[in-house]
Formats: structure tokens, C-alpha cells, sequence
């Protein structure tokens, strides 16, 4: 531990993951609750493994095509915004079994993801990045997005806050009250779309739905409300950040799956304390 | 003024299936009618068509002398029980206070008005001191208050309450029963139910919904009439209430 500290001090790599751990933690805490609570853990899920899709299109246009504007974050935010609306949109036109459905944007988002990374010359250690995350790798400039897109989160969560409690809690009387829900829920799958994307630079494709659903869920079983439930997971979030990066470091382990596991084995410690 | 609720020759129909034919019902200010039938009759697509959630295939709906979608900004609802998570992280109060949407500000959180308002109307309900419990801790009989207490919130002039009992026991359905008939001097009150029996101790009328609907005057309703409506239905309806409560 005390390495780590030194690092910290010494490193700006080091200083980078630590500040976009906290940043994400904002988003992920208040996103997180509106997922779990909602219980739409699932289709965040399957927007997480779209964005799959939308990096190696980008990585692909990018050295192939040379869009060079075509940042594997953007193309992330893309596709992650994409399928949110797609699958919303099936979920409320079409009354199919919505997990089918995910199942099918789920699959289909890694399968288009791993054909693009296939046919880019070269580039075949980016697929591990985009999958299992590389907080190590975090830039000056994608500290700056985060920072934009966090403001734009946290923004829209506290002005709406009373029509996301009520839609999450009571979608048909929240309609009855004049309140347009299905914009609302459009409006959440967006901001949980944006909220993977920027949880993918941290802990990759595949972990992100512990990282944004395990926190909350802890919250939870603590909170009484939704405001403290945000702000209690957004803590939790940012402090097994922390923790996952310091004890990562110096057994070098790779610092995504360590987050993971140490939020993982916090939830399941947090089972055994009885429900407030 | 026009009256709370007016349909006239209205028929719906689930694809095929045909749920309610030609029907006709007017509510007058300040009734307290019940809406009865067997499961599956229609009782609860009579009431979402009321509340604009459902469109009918034919026929016309005023709510307030409005089309529903418009006229239900008056009507304050109490869906069913069984369709709310009682583990979600709101208080009290919290619930409540969703029922101010649509009359509180768009933007920010809710007002202090907003938060008098809701306190006054728990209150009204009897569970003043029980505003910061959370709902996951209260009992049946008071989550059902609260819910009513977020009904009544926006000053509606219409009160519409599906199966509001089916999760109380009798004791507390009573009480339940008394608030309504205090809350009636002041608003139009219908209560889904299939407890027929029951209800027509408090209510003046009936309206029977079986794909048809008949309105009644209370004093008409006797055991002839039921058995000549429901024929089986309502053996069958009331053979199940007795095992729920046994």
C-alpha cells in the first residue's frame, strides 16, 4: 500500500486513473440506482457489450478509412446510445419478452465488435483493452470528456429527480400525474447508456454491470431513500475504486478485474449485515 | 358542470375477444358507487378506459366534460396493490408526494407547498407521526393510506380505487370504508370490488360489469338480482373470497 502512495505522488498515469475512478463514481452511483431499483440490471448489460460494436467500428475507421475523429469513445457513446433506444423502443412497440430481446443486441454487439477488430491490421491487443479496461491508460483529454459527461449526469439526475423516483416507482401514475414517461425512461436508458461508456475506460465491457449495479445494490440495503441511495453508492463506488487500484498495484495485477473482485466480495460481505 | 364521468354506447375489445358491449355509465358529483363483477368481466378495463389508459374501439368517454387524457388531471388513483414494489427506497412521504406531479414545478425538487400538503394530507389519513417510516415498513393497511393519501393530494374531485381491500383483513377494511365515506361528502368516489355484499353497505349504487354493464340503485340489489346477472360467475367469485379469508 504504501508503494501505491508513492506512486501516486510520483506518477501522473497513477493520478489520471485515480481522478477518472472518482468522476465515474458520480454517474455510476446516481445511474446505478435508477438501475437497480428499475430493475433494468439486464438491459444495461446488453448496452454495455453493444459498445463492443461501436469500438471496433471506430478502431476500424480509424486505421483503415483514417476517420481519424472516429475516437473508440466516441464510437462507444454511439452505439451505446443506439441500442439504448433501440431496445427501449422494441420494449415499448413491440410487447416482446424484453430479456430475448436483449439477449439477441447482447450478442450481436460483440459478434459485429470482434469482425471490425478482426479485419484491423494490427490492432488485435485493443480487443483485450476494450473488454477487461485500462484505468492505466486514461489521458488528459478523456479525463475531460468524463468530466463533461459526469456534469451532463449529475445535471439532468438532480433537475428531474422527482420524475425519476416517480417513474421508476410507479410508472402508470406517474403518466396519470401528466408526466410524459416514456420520454423519462428514453431519458434514463440514455443516461445509463453514457454511464457504461464511461465505465468502460475503466473496468472494460464485461465488468462493467458489477461495477454499476454492486454499489447501489450495497446502498440499498441501507438507504432509505433515493437521494442518500445515490450518494451512498457513489462513495461506495469511488472508494472500491480506490481501493481495487491501490491493491493492484503492487503485486501489478491487472487493476479492472481487481475493482471487481473487491466490490464483488464487498457485496456479498454486505448480504450478511440484516437490512436496515 | 359537467359530470365526472359520462360514457355512452362504448364497446372494447381485446383483439377478438369482446370486453365490454355497448355500455353506458354516468356518474353524478359526489356519488360513492362501487364497481362489481367477476374477474375478468371487464371491471378493471372499465376504469383504465376512464382513466384514458385504454382506447375504446367505439363510443364516447367524457371525464369532467374533457376527453380522459385531459380530464383525468381531476381524478386521483389507487391502482391495485399488487402492482407496486414495496422494497423500493421511498418514505412515506416520498409517495406522497408523487401525487403533486402535474401541479408542482417542472424542474428541481418538490416545493415546500408541495411537502405542507402531503404532510397535511398523511395526517388526514392517520399516519401524521409515520411520514419519514419507510414504506417497506409499514403495514398493509397503511401502505394502502398512503397510497390513498397520494390519490387525494392533488385535489381531485374524483377518487377511483381498484380493489382497494384485497390485501386487508376486514378490520381494517372497515376503517378503510369509514375514511372513504368521510372523504365522500367532498368528492365523487368509485371503489372496484367483488365483494358485492360488502360494498352495498356503504355505496348508493352498483354498476354490475359482466361484458355488460347495468347500473343499480343500491336498494335494488338483492340476492335474485345478483344470481339472475352472474348466473355462476358469482358462486364461483365468492367461494374464492372465502378461502382467502379462512
Amino acid at each position: 500500500m504504501g508503494e501505491f502512495f508513492q506512486a501516486l505522488i510520483q506518477h501522473s498515469f497513477l493520478q489520471h486513473a485515480l481522478l477518472a475512478g472518482l468522476l465515474v463514481s458520480i454517474s455510476s452511483g446516481i445511474v446505478g440506482t435508477y438501475v437497480v431499483t428499475r430493475r433494468i440490471t439486464y438491459l444495461a448489460g446488453g448496452i454495455a457489450h453493444c459498445v463492443l460494436g461501436g469500438m471496433g467500428f471506430a478502431r476500424y475507421m480509424q486505421v483503415v478509412h483514417e476517420w481519424s475523429f472516429m475516437t473508440p469513445m466516441l464510437g462507444a457513446m454511439i452505439a451505446a446510445l443506439l441500442a439504448a433506444f433501440i431496445i427501449g423502443w422494441i420494449n415499448i412497440k413491440a410487447k416482446e419478452r424484453i430479456d430475448t430481446v436483449i439477449s439477441a443486441f447482447w450478442g450481436m454487439g460483440m459478434a459485429v465488435g470482434i469482425l471490425f477488430i478482426a479485419k484491423t491490421p494490427g490492432y488485435g491487443e485493443d480487443l483485450m483493452s476494450y473488454l477487461f479496461g485500462n484505468i492505466l491508460l486514461v489521458t488528459q483529454g478523456d479525463l475531460l470528456a468524463i468530466a463533461g459527461l459526469d456534469l451532463f449526469i449529475a445535471a439532468t439526475a438532480l433537475l428531474f429527480h422527482k420524475q425519476f423516483v416517480a417513474v421508476c416507482f410507479d410508472e402508470e401514475f406517474a403518466r396519470l400525474r401528466g408526466i410524459n414517461t416514456q420520454l423519462f425512461y428514453f431519458l434514463m436508458l440514455a443516461l445509463t447508456a453514457l454511464t457504461v461508456v464511461l465505465m468502460v475506460s475503466i473496468v472494460g465491457i464485461v465488468m462493467v454491470i458489477v461495477m454499476l449495479t454492486l454499489p447501489a445494490a450495497i446502498a440499498g440495503r441501507f438507504c432509505l431513500r433515493m437521494g442518500s441511495m445515490m450518494a451512498l453508492a457513489a462513495g461506495l463506488c469511488a472508494l472500491l475504486t480506490f481501493g481495487g487500484l491501490a491493491l493492484s498495484y503492487g503485486p501489478d495485477l491487472p487493476a479492472g478485474a481487481t475493482i471487481i473482485v473487491l466490490t464483488g466480495v464487498t457485496y456479498l460481505l454486505s448480504l450478511l449485515f440484516k437490512k436496515s | 358542470m359537467s359530470n365526472p364521468i359520462q360514457i355512452d354506447n362504448l364497446n372494447f375489445s381485446y383483439g377478438p375477444v369482446t370486453v365490454l358491449e355497448n355500455a353506458n355509465v354516468t356518474l353524478a358529483e359526489k356519488e360513492f358507487v362501487s364497481i362489481v363483477g367477476p374477474n375478468g368481466g371487464g371491471k378493471t378495463t372499465l376504469l383504465k378506459i376512464m382513466l384514458g389508459l385504454l382506447e375504446p374501439q367505439s363510443g364516447s368517454v367524457s371525464v369532467f366534460g374533457k376527453v380522459p387524457a385531459l380530464g383525468r388531471k381531476q381524478i386521483g388513483y389507487l391502482p391495485q396493490y399488487t402492482s407496486l414494489d414495496s422494497k423500493f427506497p421511498v418514505t412515506a412521504l416520498d409517495v406522497v408526494l408523487m401525487g403533486r406531479l402535474g401541479l408542482t414545478r417542472s424542474l428541481g425538487f418538490y416545493t415546500r407547498t408541495d411537502r405542507e400538503v402531503a404532510h397535511a394530507m398523511l395526517e388526514r389519513v392517520g399516519l401524521g407521526l409515520l411520514h419519514k417510516r419507510p414504506l417497506n415498513a409499514l403495514s398493509g393497511g397503511q401502505q394502502q393510506r398512503v397510497l390513498i393519501a397520494r390519490a387525494l393530494v392533488s385535489e381531485p374531485k374524483l377518487l377511483l380505487l381498484d380493489e382497494p381491500t384485497s390485501s386487508l383483513d376486514d378490520y381494517v377494511e372497515q376503517e378503510l370504508f369509514d375514511l372513504l365515506q368521510e372523504l365522500n361528502k367532498e368528492l365523487t368516489i368509485v371503489v372496484v370490488s367483488h365483494d358485492v355484499a360488502y360494498v352495498s353497505r356503504y355505496v348508493e349504487k352498483v354498476i354490475c360489469v359482466n361484458r355488460v354493464v347495468h347500473t343499480h340503485p343500491v336498494s335494488e340489489i338483492d340476492e335474485n338480482l345478483i344470481h339472475d346477472m352472474y348466473g355462476e360467475h358469482v358462486h364461483a367469485v365468492r367461494h374464492d373470497q372465502e378461502h382467502d379469508h379462512g
